[in-house]
């Protein structure tokens, strides 16, 4: 059995053990061919490879010795104007001695840095070009201020084809010595959506089970393992059950410490992937935002998170009645 | 994992009975002096108030002397013959291999009721007649039905113990379970149960367990407890008054702490306010009476306080149009408990999501929500790939322990 996690361990260390997002691979590789790396940013859902793109791309240039020439910083932790004035100008002002003469720093979930963040980054950017390459990884690229999107060149990472998570799971499966029966692996296939990170991790914590894969096993780790979903909570609110979806709602602020901001976002991206008519998608857009300025002005998170949930009840029986 | 701590932490023997020492010595006397001849009274009678630790006092005694131990309680009280037939008969005759045996007949308040009578007399008859010393417990000795009883019977009486044994009995449990508790902490559950181990026990559990520190803060919020009654009538009034006035007045008839009150009702709306309309427009009330409460954190300007009333008061009553007045009981809000037991929770998993960020190229906060629920799976199933991961990930004990066993 690994003694690491599988997603690490089978992480692809060079551009050339990367089998998918083959479009974006060739472009990185002649970047490393030309030893010359604009600053980039990398967008799309999570578990598409762009951190490991991003760190393949540092191999790649600076060979094995690359983690000297890289800075991995990760706004999510990190956010605020002071990691980047700071951490970042020290790290970008020092000249590289080698082959490339600049360094790269990956910023990692930059979509989570504030506006004014990344306005001090930009300046950043300009400053250090000769002797910094900037990547930023974010799953909305939009949530990336203009003049920044402007100085990058962009690469739109997609969800992994089924062929693609197939294949590699199957190769850890032959690795690890796990036996992964075909129900289990169409299992893993369709709650990972495209994930790698996902796949891998549900598949791993499967096999701890020590038992060959089913489906069954599947769904029961990812039963415990996933922590209670937007989704499943609009759902839950728009069905009538407001108390269900609030307890859901307790369960991510305060088991699992997820920022209120951060469920507004996501239920705003939701309401307008839910099969209801038009009309009611702006209309609930207006609640959402009043919900997401209270948030801002220092009131409760679960309090205006819950209000903003009764509505979506209410809105829920008034569609069901045909309003 | 889940056994209630009053099992898990049960005294084994006589030493570790929290307080009650005089009646202990004189209950081990009396049992000690069936060795040389049948005393006076053939059987003893303990009483006082619950969860005090009579019955823990039998079992014990029956532990450190090596004796047989027979014991029925109130639900083996149903007639007359029923206890004939196991106390008559253990009464009367030796145990297999030449043990003393000493009977326990627990719960004797529990028998009530016409389908009992006559069970009393039975016992009182067993008694009269026993080769081996019975004990009973009761709350209170002097309930009119047992005052024939009484005259066989050797009367011990049981104390409440004190505060600081109570305290210091809370402080042990939590020295075996590896919490560190403070101790004023510990005194104010032990205050609240007045003197009932039991109880205090069943708090601390409910409010330590799966932590690793038990601070003043964590049980405070035990003290609005005591104030369910004032604080229902208050919740009553606000949520069916049909006029603002009514419900204003609510707030000034009690004095409450205002965010406390601010929580009852946030928590028990929903389940009274069961028109989607009605929720809509209590819950968006509460939002606003929460939105000045943030004004007057950000201006200091406490003269907004009075729109927080309105809002959380009237707001809320006047949001009642649809939904038919049923009675529902009021619930203890849950997010003030969750708020105390998952602090420590939370802490621990962001130490964890430091580590993994070290090694898996995300960051802390994304490991705890997308990794640690499985390592969690795994840790619980698999010990020779947990072991492997914690050093890889480098954890420490305490973190290991964590992910084994957090459900």
């Amino acid at each position: 059995m690994g003694y690491e996690m599988w997603a690490e361990k089978y992480r692809p260390k060079s551009l050339n053990d990367m089998v998918d997002q083959t479009e974006i691979v060739e472009r990185l590789k002649s970047f490393v061919k030309a030893k010359n790396v604009p600053h980039c940013i990398f967008a799309g859902p999570p578990g598409t490879g762009k951190t490991t793109a991003a760190l393949c791309l540092a191999h790649d240039l600076y060979g094995v010795g690359y983690r000297e020439h890289l800075m991995e910083l990760n706004a999510s932790d990190e956010r605020g104007i002071n990691v980047v004035r700071e951490t970042v100008k020290t790290f970008a002002r020092t000249r590289t001695i080698g082959e490339v003469p600049f360094k790269l720093l990956i910023l990692d979930e930059a979509d989570n840095m504030t506006g004014d963040a990344q306005q001090a980054l930009r300046r950043t950017m300009e400053r250090f070009t000769e002797t910094a390459r900037f990547i930023l990884i974010a799953n909305y690229s939009g949530k990336i201020i203009e003049p920044i999107q402007s100085r990058c060149a962009p690469f739109r990472f997609t969800h992994l084809s089924r062929e693609d998570t197939l294949n590699r799971l199957r190769q850890i499966c032959e690795k690890e010595n796990v036996k992964l029966l075909d129900d289990g692996m169409d299992a893993i296939l369709e709650v990972s959506e495209g994930d790698l990170r996902r796949a891998t991790n549900t598949l791993q914590a499967a096999a701890s089970l020590g038992k060959p894969i089913n489906a069954e096993t599947v769904y029961s780790v990812i039963g415990r393992a996933s922590p209670a979903d937007v989704r499943e909570m609009i759902v839950l609110a728009m069905k009538g059950d407001f108390i269900g979806a609030r307890e859901k709602l307790r369960e991510m602020i305060l088991k699992y410490g997820v920022a209120g901001s951060d469920i507004i976002k996501q239920i705003h991206i939701e309401i307008f992937r839910l099969e209801i008519p038009e009309r009611w998608k702006i209309k609930l857009a207006d609640v959402i935002g009043e919900a997401d300025f209270r948030l801002v002005q220092g009131a409760d998170e679960e309090v205006q998170l819950s209000a903003l949930l009764a509505r979506l009840t209410e809105a829920g029986y008034e569609m069901r009645k045909g309003g | 994992m889940h056994t209630p701590w009053t099992e898990k932490h049960k005294p084994k023997t006589l030493l570790e009975i929290v307080g009650n020492r005089e009646a202990i010595r004189k209950l081990k006397e009396w049992v000690k002096s069936w060795d040389t001849e049948v005393p006076k009274k053939r059987a003893a009678f303990l009483y006082g108030p619950p969860g005090i630790g009579k019955t823990l006092c039998v079992e014990a005694l029956a532990n450190d002397l090596n004796l047989e131990f027979v014991e029925k309680n109130a639900s083996d009280y149903r007639t007359a013959e029923a206890i004939e037939q196991f106390a008559g008969r253990a009464s009367q005759y030796d145990t297999l291999f030449g043990k003393k045996r000493l009977i326990l007949l627990d719960e004797l308040d529990g028998i009530t009721g016409t389908e009992d009578r006559g069970g009393v007399k039975a016992i009182t008859e067993i008694i009269k007649a026993t080769k081996c010393p019975i004990v009973l417990v009761a709350n209170d000795v002097y309930d009119p039905r047992f005052s024939t009883l009484r005259q066989y019977c050797f009367l011990i009486k049981f104390e409440k113990p004190s505060l600081y044994e109570v305290a210091r009995h809370l402080d042990k449990i939590c020295r075996r379970e590896g919490i560190w508790a403070e101790e004023r902490a510990l005194k104010f559950i032990a205050e609240k149960n007045g003197g009932d181990v039991r109880s205090a026990v069943n708090d601390l559990q409910a409010l330590a367990q799966g932590r690793n520190k038990l601070s003043y803060e964590d049980v405070a919020w035990l003290a609005e407890r005591d104030r369910k009654e004032v604080i229902f009538n208050v919740l009553k009034t606000i949520f069916y008054s049909r006029n603002c006035l009514d419900a204003k007045r609510a707030i000034d008839a009690a004095d409450v702490d205002p965010d406390m009150l601010f929580e009852w009702i946030y928590e028990n709306a929903p389940f009274h306010m069961r028109d989607p309309h009605d929720l809509a427009k209590a819950m968006e009330a509460l939002a606003l009476a929460d939105l000045y409460r943030g004004r007057i954190r950000s201006t200091q300007d406490w003269t907004l306080l009075r729109y927080v009333y309105d809002f959380m008061t009237a707001g809320i009553a006047v949001s009642r149009e649809r939904t038919k007045p049923e009675w529902v009981p009021f619930k203890f809000p849950e997010r003030i408990r969750m708020l105390s037991w998952t602090k420590s929770e939370r802490e621990m998993q962001s130490q964890i999501g430091m580590k993994i960020k070290k090694k898996c190229h995300v960051s802390s906060v994304r490991a705890v929500k997308e990794i640690i629920p499985y390592l969690k799976v795994i840790f619980e199933n698999n010990a020779e790939m947990a072991s492997g991961l914690a050093k890889w990930l480098d954890l420490d004990e305490e973190m290991v322990e964590y992910l084994t066993e957090s459900k």
